[in-house]
Formats: C-alpha cells, sequence, structure tokens
C-alpha cells in the first residue's frame, strides 16, 4: 500500500529528481511486476509493461491527482496496460487455454505445486476484468474498497465481481480436475 | 437445495475479512444448520487459500536499471550532480586521487606504448579521476545493453585529449567486459567509480578488462594525444558465452 511518504516523493518527482523516482520504482516494482505477470502469465511481457507503466507514471505526474493514493493510480496503469497488453496481442484465448487444458484429469489427484501452477492457468482462462480484482484482493491485499477505487467501481460491483471471479476459477479447476 | 445467494456473499465477505459483526453471527446461525453451507465454505477457503498462496515474483534484477535509463534525464542535472562530478565532490575521492596520480606517473614511464605489452597491469582498486568534468561535454556516443545478465548504458565523451567512458551497469551475474580499441597510440590513463570497490579492472596496451556483478558506475579514461578518431569494441562474456558486442566510435577532430 502507499507509504506516508510517497506524496513527498511525488512531489520530488514532478520537480523532475530522478532519485525520488527511483525510490519510488524501488517500492512499487516488485508490486507491479507480480500484478502484470498475474494478468498476463508471461515475465517477459510483465517486465515490458512495469517499464511502460513507470515510464507513465513518470511522463504523467503532472496529471496526478494529490488527493489520490498513489498506489491506487499505479496500480489501475499498471491493469490497464496489461489489458491493453493483451487486447493487442489478442491473447485472451489460445495461448491459456491451452495451458489450462494441461491439467490434469478427474481421476487424479494434484500435488501443492500443480494447484499452483493450474490456478495460475485458470486464471488466464477468466475474463481479465475478472482476473483484475483476484490479483488485487489475493495478489496485492487490497480491500473491497480499495478495489473500488484503484478501478473505479463501486463496492458492490467489486464483491460481486470477485465473487463470480472465484465462482468461474472453481468452475475451471473442476474441469481440469485440478480443484 | 441451493445456497441463498445471500449466504454465499456472506460466505465470502467472511473469507475476505469484511463481513459485518451482525452479518457474521447470522452466517455462523446459517452455517450450524447447513452441511451445504459448510461444505460450500471449504470449498472456497480451499480457493482462496490457494490464491493467496500463489508465490511472489522477483521483477528481473535488471529491469529497475532499464527503467531508469529509459527516462528522460532530469531537467537540473547540475543542481543534483553529475556521476563524474560527484566524484570530484567526494573526500575519500580526493584523497586516492593522488594515489591515481602516482599510478599514472608510473605507467607513463613504462615502454614506449607507455604501457607494456607484455605485462598485465592490474590497476584494481584504482578510484579517482583527472578529468575536469567541466570540460566534457555531451556523450560522443552511447549504447544500451539490455541483456537478461546485464543492463544499463555506455558512453564516449572526449575533454581535450582524454576520452572518458562512463559505464552504468547493472549485472545480475558476474560478468567481463572487454573494451579493446586498434590505435596503439592510445593508452590508459586511469579508472574511478563510484564504489570504492566492486569493480576489477586490468589494462593491457589496445585492451582493457573489466569483471564487475550488481549496480555499477564508473569510468576509464583513455588518452588520445592527437584527439584521433577511433573506435572501441566492447564485448560482455559471461565465462566463455558471449553474452553481447557493441562498438563505440569517437570522430575526432585530429589527424
Amino acid at each position: 500500500m502507499s507509504k506516508p511518504d510517497d506524496r513527498k516523493l511525488i512531489e520530488r518527482c514532478i520537480r523532475g529528481d530522478r532519485q525520488a523516482f527511483e525510490s519510488l520504482l524501488l517500492q512499487y516494482e516488485k508490486p507491479v511486476y507480480n500484478a502484470a505477470y498475474r494478468m498476463l502469465h508471461s515475465p517477459e511481457d510483465a517486465r515490458d509493461v512495469t517499464q511502460t507503466v513507470f515510464l507513465k507514471v513518470y511522463e504523467n505526474f503532472g496529471s496526478f491527482d494529490p488527493s489520490r493514493r498513489f498506489f491506487s493510480w499505479i496500480y489501475r496503469i499498471t491493469l490497464n496496460e496489461s489489458i491493453n497488453w493483451l487486447d493487442k496481442a489478442n491473447r485472451l484465448t489460445s495461448l491459456d487455454q491451452e495451458a489450462a487444458d494441461k491439467g490434469r484429469g478427474p481421476e487424479q489427484q494434484a500435488g501443492a505445486e500443480e494447484i499452483s501452477k493450474g490456478l495460475e492457468a485458470a486464471l488466464m482462462t477468466i475474463k481479465a476484468d475478472y482476473r483484475a480484482v483476484i490479483v488485487l484482493k489475493h495478489l496485492m491485499g487490497c480491500s473491497y474498497g480499495e478495489i473500488g477505487e484503484i478501478l473505479e467501481i463501486p463496492e458492490k460491483t467489486v464483491k460481486s465481481r470477485l465473487f463470480t471471479a472465484r465462482q468461474l476459477l472453481k468452475d475451471e479447476l473442476n474441469r481440469t480436475g485440478m480443484h | 437445495m441451493a445456497i441463498d445467494q445471500k449466504y454465499i456473499d456472506l460466505i465470502n465477505a467472511d473469507i475476505d475479512g469484511e463481513i459485518r459483526a451482525a452479518d457474521k453471527e447470522a452466517l455462523a446461525a446459517f452455517l450450524a444448520d447447513s452441511a451445504e453451507g459448510r461444505a460450500s465454505q471449504a470449498d472456497m477457503q480451499q480457493l482462496t487459500g490457494a490464491l493467496d498462496a500463489l508465490e511472489e515474483l522477483e521483477p528481473p534484477p535488471h529491469l529497475r536499471h532499464v527503467i531508469m535509463n529509459s527516462i528522460p534525464p532530469e531537467p537540473r542535472v547540475r543542481q543534483s550532480g553529475s556521476f563524474l562530478s560527484t566524484l570530484f565532490a567526494s573526500q575519500a575521492l580526493r584523497y586516492t586521487g593522488s594515489f591515481v596520480a602516482g599510478a599514472l606517473l608510473v605507467m607513463s614511464v613504462v615502454g614506449s606504448d607507455r604501457i607494456s605489452k607484455t605485462a598485465f597491469d592490474d590497476v584494481s582498486g584504482l578510484v579517482g579521476t583527472i578529468a575536469d568534468p567541466e570540460a566534457l561535454g555531451p556523450a560522443n556516443d552511447k549504447i544500451a545493453v539490455t541483456q537478461n545478465e546485464v543492463a544499463g548504458t555506455i558512453s564516449l565523451r572526449s575533454a581535450g585529449s582524454m576520452l572518458v567512458l562512463d559505464f552504468d551497469l547493472v549485472a545480475s551475474e558476474e560478468i567481463d567486459i572487454i573494451a579493446a580499441y586498434r590505435d596503439r597510440t592510445i593508452w590508459f590513463n586511469g579508472f574511478a567509480q563510484l564504489e570504492s570497490s566492486g569493480t576489477r579492472v586490468s589494462a593491457e596496451t589496445g585492451r582493457i578488462e573489466f569483471k564487475m556483478e550488481g549496480k555499477r558506475r564508473y569510468a576509464v579514461f583513455l588518452h588520445n594525444e592527437g584527439d584521433r578518431d577511433t573506435q572501441i569494441d566492447l564485448k560482455f562474456m559471461s565465462g566463455n558465452e558471449i553474452l553481447h558486442q557493441a562498438s563505440l566510435t569517437y570522430g575526432g577532430a585530429g589527424e
């Protein structure tokens, strides 16, 4: 989550202080990279999206609303960039469906590592909007309120989207014998 | 019988730690009477537990450096101080500067090529600079390296009869960098780094080798009497494997 000194760092960034930017990068590089990775399921794509996110942040400090929390801004950029990336590459289907299909049959019991791999693959079969709430909730540890702030949707929508996402994941895991 | 959506929502909210006290009591009462509800709760807990347990990944080690190198330069560079200015400003480096001067004096009397052709002059540990940063203009040439094992930039500047190779790199493992040039009238004239250790350097005529790991910033000074055109070929190695090759060119004004 946002650290209390984010605002000071941002003020310095707006003045063109590269060191301040590097401090923000240090704090947010890992969560941004991980969020992108969970959205894209590719280390290379996650790396490229992370780079794009930080460039956008750097270029758009001027338009950042200081009354908002920095983490919600950067996570929103991350998710939007990831979704744009998916759209551009038209990757919403085949590649990851294939990965999901590699799951074991229902008669076989999956180990913890396989469950994790199956879950990662299953995540890629659900719509990016649903995946985004899962990433924010389970990877970034955001509350319903924070997810709503990041995605700019009402809390009620967050809940229903999250529950639907989980149900879809459960269905997919059942289908591939992982659950 | 299907579970009422209200209780499904409560089960989810409870698992997420976002249930109100009154709703928690209602949920507890429901679960006490419903085996199906308890099964659904266990099922959801298993799923969310697995999601929470997904391993966090470390970003590639060079990513931060690549990002920093890709953002536009700071508008007020002089206020925060350039690398070379920083080197001058450091008290410790002023002390070691005299050591470098001594080393340079030694090198200047070794052999006709200024540095012995046969001996591998180990200049490890030299820290300091004899270049005047104010006299350094913009980079004459610059390359970016974006390999998984090593990333960053190397720029070439000139200051009178001095060429400065400025390395700003990060390496995820120990790598060797070989800088080679054909013009034997150009000779190694000093080495400086922001850290007092970390990069090892060896020099002989026409060839300088560096060994580094992690994030490093250092500079090499070459004496280029006559301001001659030259090309410096760089090879990045991990063991015997060539990771990357590139060249820097200086188009001097001299002969």
